[in-house]
């Protein structure tokens, strides 16, 4: 094991290892899940703010300063710029960042979009693994799959898998997982 | 007993028989006849192929603890009552009230059996309706002996069985002293550790002990500085319930000591305000002692015990092979003055943050002495953390204050945004820091990670004790060729983060430490 109880500098680029990314894309159909997903939670939060603009706009309430009142209708205009933002590029964006891999023995999955977030489980460490269907991922042929591990850190989700292949996966870890359990916890 | 120590290089987990045994069988043939008489009588309950498991009650002197605090409340209304006015309705109600409880008390204590099976230990209840609980013996985490001042005068226990978030958690409330050791015995001996368990009673390793000057440091951690207020009103709070249920209370008296109160001269005001500003830290060291007095870590048949307090005796028993790392923690102040509070991280304890201490205030060597007495040397010097991870440490130390100040212009709110410059200005010297404090480290065994500055924690972790890995990266850390990595842990918060490690250095220091679940993934 080499020492590395050592301070050392920071290293140019280059130098050490990388991770690279997980092997499998999850189903374009996840694109449209998270499109509607996304359209429905911003359409929503459109439908509140323009609500909300429409009572400060009729009550004549003067608890607010002038220049917030007369803008007051900017409220739902930049949810809804923000919203159909969110619906035409997050989901692409994510469908491109989501990613994962079965190893002999991790899991291995990169998630995210905005900020990524890489997660490595080993099969070994898991306690239990689920698999979900909501509403939507039932329409759309989808499912999503839980590996849980002793720490909520160390959970992990891969959304927007055929449900064919998360029913598979799902048995398979849950088996190598009964196989291979050692007692970290 | 050093040498013991200094020779044990790999974790503590793996070795509990070594150090037992020997000094175990010495004790045997000496001064042991009186210990274990009383657990060798019920321990047949236990034993394999034994008598069948007897269903036992909890100590009969329990109900006079549970009926005392009714009693003292009977007290206190009766003189209250009998002073506002001869016997009241209020007064018989309470009367009726405490006869209810007092009956409610025995028919629980009559109904409640308990029963140390082999494999489980059985809480029964049948009051209203019967339930069985059962906690696997296998399950047990922990079992923590605990005993307020009525216990204690009467020589009773409440013990504490702890397994874990899936076993649930069982409480007997109360039994005898020696019971309680008896089952804490029984119940922590593993069913693969029956040598163990009939050795007689294991002698008790001294790790670690409160020195009477450490009760000084307690005014630091700001705690028990509220101590004071939380006192005072709860105090206020009780005397004006008690004082308004007898109708002592009314809207003329209320307005008479609103009025006085005004009406004092500014002087006594300024006196009492002084008197409280030195009440506080002083009353903070009483609390601390209360709760801490004769603070003492122990090691016992494969357990880690710290015991606690004045008034309420408590122990909690960990087991060794559970505890996967500890946490330092400290503030400013503490760090000022070289103290620090040292936690254990143990799977699947509940309340960790109380019931995983292991000291709550000492100077930084007997900690770190402590540490490796009960884990193994922390790793040692920390790498820093790159450059770029000061700016982004003072970039978000500094924009809440910033962003509020903006809200605060728009708003047209002058003072508040000045208010607000100040505190964004205060922020750069507290992101410095808390850049400085950022470091991590590995050796063989242990990994550490240590981040925060009003609240600086350092956790040490095994390296057997790893779930799993999370890397972290937005797209500001991106820029900044950063990421944070995240050490999953099946005990204490669960992630314990490195934050803004060097982008290449997050993956490595992993595969460092669990070269096989990383190497399939990497490139160079």
């Amino acid at each position: 094991m080499p020492v590395t109880s050592v301070r050392r500098a920071h290293q140019p680029d280059g130098g050490g290892p990388r991770l690279r990314p997980p092997a499998h894309r999850v189903s374009p159909r996840a694109i449209a899940h998270w499109a509607i997903e996304y359209l429905l939670l911003w359409g929503l939060g459109l439908g509140l703010a323009w609500g909300v603009a429409a009572w400060i706009d009729d009550a004549d309430w003067d608890g607010l300063p002038g220049w917030m009142i007369e803008r007051v209708w900017w409220l739902p205009f930049l949810i809804g710029v923000a919203g159909v933002l969110m619906v035409t590029v997050a989901p692409v964006w994510r469908y491109r960042v989501h990613r994962w891999e079965v190893s002999s023995d991790v899991v291995y999955t990169r998630t995210g979009w905005f900020s990524r977030e890489w997660l490595l489980v080993p099969v070994s460490r898991i306690q239990t693994v689920d698999t979900e269907q909501g509403w939507l991922e039932r329409m759309l042929g989808l499912a999503t799959i839980e590996v849980n591990t002793a720490s909520h850190a160390g959970s992990s989700e891969v959304a927007g898998l055929p449900v064919a292949v998360a029913t598979r996966l799902a048995e398979d870890l849950a088996r190598r997982a009964h196989d291979l359990r050692d007692d970290a916890t | 007993m050093n040498v013991q120590e200094e020779g044990r290089g790999s974790p503590p987990s793996d070795d509990p028989g070594d150090d037992h045994i020997p000094e175990a069988s010495a004790e045997r043939d000496g001064a042991e006849p009186g210990g274990a008489e009383s657990g060798g009588a019920e321990s047949g309950s236990v034993k394999p192929g034994g008598v069948e498991p007897v269903a036992l009650r909890l100590h009969p002197l329990t109900f006079v603890v549970g009926a005392a605090r009714e009693l003292i409340a009977l007290l206190a209304a009766g003189a209250a009552g009998l002073a506002v006015g001869g016997l009241s309705t209020a007064f018989y109600f309470t009367l009726v009230g405490l006869g209810i409880g007092f009956v409610f008390h025995l028919a629980t204590w009559a109904t409640f059996t308990y029963t140390v099976h082999e494999d489980r230990i059985a809480l029964r209840r049948a009051l209203i309706g019967r339930s069985v609980k059962t906690i696997p013996r296998d399950r047990i985490r922990g079992v923590d002996i605990s005993a307020t001042l009525a216990h204690r005068v009467l020589g009773l226990a409440i013990v504490h069985i702890d397994a874990g978030a899936d076993g649930g958690e069982g409480e007997l409330n109360a039994v005898s002293l020696q019971e309680a050791e008896r089952l804490r015995k029984v119940l922590l001996a593993r069913a693969s550790t029956a040598a163990e368990r009939a050795a007689p009673e294991p002698q008790r390793r001294v790790l670690g002990r409160m020195e009477s000057r450490w009760y000084v440091y307690a005014p630091l951690s700001g705690a028990y500085l509220l101590t004071p207020f939380a006192l005072a009103g709860s105090l206020l709070g009780t005397l004006y319930n008690l004082s308004d249920d007898f109708g002592l209370i009314t809207r003329d008296r209320l307005e008479n000591l609103g009025h006085e109160v005004v009406g004092l001269p500014t002087l006594v005001v300024i006196i009492l305000a002084i008197l409280f500003l030195i009440a506080m830290p002083v009353m903070s060291v009483i609390v601390f002692t209360l709760f801490n007095w004769d603070f003492t870590v122990y090691e016992r048949d494969g357990s880690v015990v710290a015991e606690r307090g004045l008034m309420t005796r408590r122990s909690v028993s960990l087991e060794r092979r559970r505890i996967r790392g500890v946490e330092l923690a400290d503030n400013p102040f503490e760090r000022l003055a070289g103290v620090v509070r040292l936690g254990a991280l143990v799977t699947g304890l509940g309340d960790a943050a109380h019931r995983g201490r292991l000291l709550p205030a000492a100077p930084g060597t007997a900690v770190e002495s402590l540490a490796r007495r009960v884990l193994g040397p922390p790793p040692a010097p920390l790498i820093m953390h790159p450059r770029g991870a000061r700016s982004r440490r003072i970039t978000r130390a500094v924009a809440p204050p910033a962003g509020v100040g903006v809200l605060a212009v728009l708003a047209g709110q002058p003072w508040v945004a000045y208010g607000c410059a100040v505190v964004a200005l205060l922020a750069v010297p507290l992101g410095i820091d808390r850049y400085r404090q950022l470091g991590h480290a590995s050796d063989g065994e242990r990994l550490t990670v240590r981040s925060g500055s009003l609240r600086r924690r350092q956790a040490v972790v095994e390296h057997g004790a790893v779930v799993g890995w999370r890397i972290r990266q937005t797209l500001f850390q991106r820029r900044l060729g950063l990421a944070t990595l995240v050490v999953a842990v099946g005990a204490g918060d669960g992630g314990y983060p490195a934050v803004d490690m060097a982008e290449e250095d997050a993956p490595a220091f992993a595969a460092e430490i669990t070269p096989a679940w990383l190497d399939p993934f990497l490139t160079r």
